[in-house]
């Protein structure tokens, strides 16, 4: 097995370790030595990870390598779990959001979180969904409010669809279209960093689409981190690519060139479908 | 018989006999409403509802007082058990998987099954005695204690209801936790927390057993929280076994009355919530 | 487990071999029948448009497969790559037509030297040989030979033409033929490193500088 070593891949050493990637800087968000347990059930160790400003990182793994568990750390959902732990730090803009004293809600707002399956609430109109976000944290002026709801529906390709009737039950989109409005509700709060829990897995294919173009938008302002088990749309939609296998990582690099010449062999033999 | 043609006919025999029991059972509803007003709507006029007894073994006052001292205790019931109940059920829902919240899981549904007739006893002993008075707070301590764990059973039940999803997206959104949970929870879980709510008050409406032991009854409309009072089911009784024509014709326009108040109850907050199922925006 | 591509890789990869072995015996038979004075254009002809053929179907098939599959890491390359070989092949056929072509043209070239053409002619077929089975067998070190071998082929050539340009009088036939040919060798040696240059390619993703 040849290892190439180019400087922009992350990849095993002689020891097994990986080393943390020498170029830090616009690095919105890393990881030093994560571990996570459910219970004492350990299912990420030692993971060193980093996001970029205005790029999207995609992470790919076969099924229970961990990939949720890990976006669900950078903002401090998964100690929601019972019996959930964790360990490490999560560096975001140069300072732990698991230091002593730092107030999960306040991560949450910064962070935001889109789910796999589109989870609107039921009995809430369009417009009270998007807003949810703003208005129950105490923000009541309604010029505001209106402004937040039109922009973030704009952001999420979802404005001309809906315009016409802000009141209509949040339930009664499609799901493509649910989808879309809970990253809206998600971008409405202006968080400096969206996560993607596998977005596009409920979706049709023109759903998907509509939902990558979205992606590829809200880049230029964001920071998006987005799990996935299609490859191709990791190749698609991302600048970076982690790749995940029973909780370690195994290799973090530029999409285009993890895709076309990966350095490990595990990613090699995922990415063709040896495996997983 | 052919294989397919069995299935068939067990299929059909099946949905016959489901129908029927249907049936069967929408016999007794049907026929007790059909008794009650067939019995009771000739006496029901404004002055019935209105006035007060009038004296034993003549025909003539109606059971005003009764209406009221119902409207009452069941308004004072709900202001002491429903907020209680809401909010225990709110906790063993969102935070009570764990042994503190068993225990008091237990006990509620134990409550739950006690006969309300002991239930009165113990308010008899522990208030009426004790304050030397029947009264309506007694009868409303009680009304509340019965109605407590049917609205805590079912706020929890229709708060489990909620699929997670919904709290995880409203805590990934920078709520707290409170926040999610009257807000968003208890908004999405409202039609069955009300309608248990519903559930409960038709169910101590009609409750006479209690009522004997705590507010006694009386000829007269309202007079003090600490004073006895008289309801619909305790003058429902009392007339029933007076011997008088009149008084068993009052007792069905009595009967009749209790139920219209249920059903209109019942219907009027349907109506209410099923208006809500499609918000309005929050703008005026 | 095999997957659904793996079918249509053995495909690509069986349509390339049949293309080496082809290019290798045109070109071949091109330089043999040139040294030996016969003219055997009608064969390399048809042989070189085969190798026409042939590529076309390649390119398909790899575009089909990329386009259904879409195909990452190794597969990937390996597909880039077997377009780049059946061209390859596909040129070595085209410069064999054209050295045939040269015999059809000047006619008897007999009392040409025939001995610079000859040593370029083995060097050449020498190279195809190599760069085809290091395509086949994946060998990394065997396709580094190329450039040295190349080198040979290249020499060969320049000092024909600064010999040639620095004759007074000469046998312009054989001057002409002679420089055409070598051309063509050249050109066909280029090609063969070429096809030597997929092969730490395929293997580690490692491109080699275009001089």
């Amino acid at each position: 097995m040849t290892l190439v070593q180019t400087e922009k891949k992350q990849s095993l050493s002689s020891e097994g370790v990986v080393q943390p990637l020498k170029t830090l800087e616009n690095s919105k968000v890393r990881t030093e030595d994560l571990n996570a347990w459910y219970g004492n059930n350990q299912v990420l160790k030692k993971l060193n990870i980093e996001a970029r400003e205005h790029s999207v990182t995609a992470i790919i793994g076969p099924s229970g390598c961990g990939k949720s568990t890990f976006i669900r750390c950078l903002n401090r959902m998964h100690e929601l779990v019972p019996k959930a732990k964790t360990s490490g730090r999560v560096i975001l803009d140069g300072s732990d959001i698991y230091a002593k004293g730092v107030d999960p809600v306040t991560i949450r707002r910064r962070v935001g979180m889109v789910f796999q399956k589109p989870n609107p609430f039921p009995t809430m109109s369009v417009y009270d969904n998007v807003a949810a976000g703003l208005k129950l944290n105490g923000e009541r002026n309604h010029a505001v409010l209106d402004r937040a709801v039109q922009r973030s529906l704009e952001s999420a390709f979802l404005w001309d669809e809906v315009k016409g009737d802000l009141d209509k039950s949040g339930a009664s989109l499609s799901g493509g279209q649910q989808q879309r409005l809970c990253i809206a509700r998600a971008l409405a709060v202006e968080p400096e960093v969206i996560l993607m829990d596998e977005p596009c897995s409920a979706l049709d294919p023109i759903a998907t689409a509509k939902i990558e173009e979205l992606i590829a938008s809200i880049k230029e302002n964001y920071t998006v981190v987005i799990v996935t088990h299609n490859m191709q749309q990791a190749a698609r939609v991302s600048d970076f690519t982690a790749f995940l296998y029973l909780g370690q990582l195994i290799e973090y690099g530029e999409t285009t060139s993890l895709f076309e010449n990966p350095a490990e062999e595990l990613t090699e033999r995922y990415l063709t479908g040896k495996f997983g | 018989m052919s294989n397919y043609s069995m299935r068939r006919f067990k299929d059909r025999l099946a949905l016959w006999i489901g129908a029927l029991c249907a049936v069967l059972a929408m016999i007794p509803l049907i026929s007790i409403l059909y008794e009650v007003v067939k019995n009771g709507a000739s006496t029901i006029n404004v002055d019935f509802l209105t006035a007060a007894p009038g004296v034993i073994g003549q025909a003539g006052g109606g059971i005003g007082p009764a209406i009221q001292g119902t409207l009452i205790l069941v308004g004072l019931t709900i202001i002491i058990g429903v907020p209680l109940g809401v909010l225990s059920g709110i906790y063993l829902s969102e935070f009570g998987d764990n042994p503190v919240g068993r225990v008091i899981r237990f006990l509620n549904d134990v409550l739950a099954e006690f006969p309300s007739v002991v239930i009165g006893v113990v308010i008899f002993t522990l208030i009426v005695l004790t304050f030397r008075s029947f009264s309506v707070i007694a009868g409303a301590l009680a009304l509340s204690i019965i109605m407590l764990p049917i609205i805590t059973r079912s706020t929890e039940e229709s708060l489990k209801l909620v699929p997670n999803s919904i709290r995880d997206a409203s805590m990934a959104l920078g709520i707290r936790r409170w926040r999610t949970t009257l807000s968003v929870v208890l908004t999405t879980a409202r039609s069955g927390v009300v309608t248990g709510i519903l559930l409960a008050i038709a169910r101590v409406a009609g409750e006479s057993a209690p009522l004997v032991f705590t507010i006694l009854g009386s000829q007269y409309f309202f007079s003090g929280l600490s004073s006895p009072m008289d309801a619909l089911p305790l003058r429902i009784y009392r007339l029933a076994l007076l011997p008088y024509p009149y008084a068993q014709a009052q007792g069905w326009g009595a009967a009749l009355v209790l139920i219209l108040m249920v059903l209109v109850v019942n219907i009027g907050v349907r109506w209410a919530t099923r208006g809500r199922l499609y918000s309005r925006r929050s703008r005026p | 487990m095999p997957r659904l591509m793996d079918i249509g890789l053995e495909k690509l990869r069986n349509m390339v071999l049949d293309m080496a072995d082809l290019s290798q015996n045109t070109v071949s038979t091109s330089i043999d029948a040139f040294v030996q004075g016969r003219d055997l254009r009608d064969r390399i002809y048809s042989w070189s448009e085969e190798l026409r053929m042939l590529q076309d179907e390649v390119s398909e098939l790899a575009v089909e497969l990329i386009a259904r599959y879409q195909p990452v890491a190794s597969d990937l390359r390996f597909i880039k790559s077997c377009m780049e070989v059946a061209y390859g092949f596909s040129r070595f056929g085209r410069y064999a037509h054209d050295i045939s072509d040269v015999v059809g043209i000047f006619g008897d070239l007999s009392n040409c030297d025939r001995q610079t053409i000859q040593e370029a002619g083995s060097q050449a077929k020498d190279m195809i040989r190599v760069s085809i089975k290091a395509f086949t067998e994946r060998d990394v070190e065997l396709a580094g030979r190329l450039k040295k071998m190349d080198d040979v082929v290249d020499n060969i050539y320049l000092d024909f033409v600064k010999k040639s340009a620095l004759e007074r009088e000469g046998n312009l036939k054989c001057i002409v033929s002679g420089t055409l040919i070598l051309r063509y060798l050249e050109r066909i040696a280029d090609h063969a490193t070429y096809v030597g240059e997929t092969v730490p390619y395929i293997v580690s993703g490692e491109r080699a500088a275009r001089k």
